[in-house]
């Protein structure tokens, strides 16, 4: 399903979507991001990996505002993400969050999930807001469950449904922070299939995730972070054909021995 | 002179007279510390000067008595030209009086809703308002049925303070019938049984309505 059509959304792949300038950020006296630069290109499939504490999540939740940060900027196609909440909220309507805690709405079904947005942020009737969602919902493969409430769903299920839910406004971004480190083991795998359809269709992806597998099969750009600080950045063939930094290989040494 | 059953139940027709004026402050005050109270707790989160203001206000309203609030509404307020009604006056300091207890049931409420359900609503672009009415406060109201619907029991059982206003609810009539024929163990009575009863309709309404939250957060 997924797989047929290029993505609406991968147009044109040699403008950069996201620039990341200088970016720095503490949590009260500890310095969490250090003078991150990053590029995200239109089409691009970016996996952010790294040991735990070393910012990739805070970076992604800089990413679309979740996080502010204190010095450095984050520009958008034609506006940048700041102080200014209105321009913060214009750049966050191009990008769509995943979490790893999925964080659906409990107490609304699953369609119920996919539409709010859709018709309280972009103003579609009922009617059309239910046919897109359906659309996204047969694209994660669980369009059965339209009518479920969250606490019936496993957490694959509920996963995808948050995957359906945030392609619903229709991002020029993906972000995922770590969308399969709360799922256990034989659910990891098809929340990842449908995230390897997704990125076959060309939709641009940031993905925080210890999944080497996924980032070997998906990604074309590896950054790697330690300690708030992009360490490596790399093609896919160049991060795991060995040239990678010490701190890097060390790290992707314990992660495949898993 | 012991208790006498026929002038006991003689007295039901006119006591009962005054159950609508009870249910009317009781609803009506209701209604209006709820809207108070969530009002006030969205104020209080928002933060800054505001938020700060209303703290205050939420502790003071606390730590004085419902009384005071009564009394000062009705006798203070007209000498600065703000004259209302008896059952308008009553109505106003149970919602006032209750807000700032509810504002902390809603506060509790809030506050177990976990924090990634605002940041989903905040990646789904929704504005501060649709987060509250659609995300929030329906969260919010599963988690505080319980608590709220105790509240709700005890501003039924506030309403006899409207007395002093000479609000003709249940507890004044009862007493009216026990000044005009100097018997007050019948009239007495009876009104204490029939909010008895009435406290037991609310408090079995507000457990089926709990069950039933509870139940659609099982599904």
């Amino acid at each position: 399903m997924l797989a047929q059509a290029p993505h609406p959304l991968s147009a044109d792949q040699s403008m950069p979507h996201v620039r990341i300038h200088g970016l720095n950020k503490w949590f009260g006296a500890v310095h969490v991001l250090k003078d991150i630069d990053l590029t995200i290109r239109a089409g691009a499939r970016i996996v952010v990996c790294g040991p735990s504490g070393s910012g990739k999540s805070t970076l992604i939740r800089c990413i679309n505002g979740l996080e502010a940060f204190q010095k450095g900027k984050i520009e958008y196609e034609a506006t940048s993400l700041g102080k200014n909440t209105r321009e913060t909220a214009k750049a966050r309507r191009q990008t769509g969050m995943v979490f790893q805690g999925f964080n659906l709405f409990p107490h609304l079904t699953v369609l119920a999930n996919c539409t709010l947005a859709l018709r309280r942020v972009l103003l579609k009737p009922a009617r059309e807001a239910e046919e897109i969602a359906m659309r996204h919902l047969t694209a994660v493969r669980i369009p059965e469950k339209a009518k479920a409430y969250p606490a019936q769903l496993s957490g694959g299920q509920q996963q995808r449904v948050a995957i359906a839910r945030a392609l619903c406004l229709n991002p020029r971004v993906m972000l995922f922070d770590e969308p399969t480190s709360a799922l256990d083991p034989e659910m990891i795998k098809e929340v990842l299939d449908v995230m390897i359809a997704l990125a076959r269709t060309g939709v641009t992806m940031v993905c925080v995730t210890h999944e080497m597998g996924f980032a070997r099969e998906v990604a074309d750009e590896i950054v790697f972070m330690d300690e708030g600080r992009i360490v490596e950045q790399a093609s896919s063939k160049g991060f795991f054909s060995g040239t990678a930094h010490p701190r890097a290989r060390l790290f992707l040494d314990t992660v495949l021995r898993h | 002179m012991g208790f006498n059953l026929d002038f006991a139940l003689s007295t039901i027709p006119t006591i009962m007279e005054a159950l609508g004026t009870t249910l009317l402050a009781t609803v009506l005050s209701c209604l209006g510390a709820s809207a108070l109270g969530f009002t006030l707790e969205m104020i209080r989160r928002g933060g800054g000067a505001p938020g700060l203001a209303v703290r205050f206000l939420i502790d003071f309203i606390r730590s004085t008595p419902v009384l005071a609030w009564l009394y000062f509404l009705y006798f203070v307020m007209p000498f600065y030209g703000i004259r209302l009604g008896a059952m308008t006056v009553g109505i106003l300091g149970l919602s006032l009086y209750y807000s700032g207890y509810l504002a902390e049931v809603f506060k509790a409420g809030i506050d177990a809703i976990p924090k990634g359900q605002q940041e989903a609503a905040r990646a789904l672009s929704l504005n501060r308002r649709d987060t509250v009415v659609f995300v929030i406060a329906p969260q919010m109201l599963r988690n505080v049925a319980a608590p709220l619907g105790n509240y709700l029991v005890s501003i039924l059982k506030a309403t006899p303070y409207l007395a002093i206003l000479a609000v003709p609810e249940m507890l004044g009539r009862a007493f009216d019938i026990a000044s005009e024929t100097y018997r007050y163990a019948e009239p007495l009575t009876v009104a204490g049984i029939l909010f008895l009863g009435l406290a037991l309709i609310v408090a079995y309404g507000v457990k089926r309505v709990e069950q039933r939250l509870l139940a659609a957060g099982r599904r």
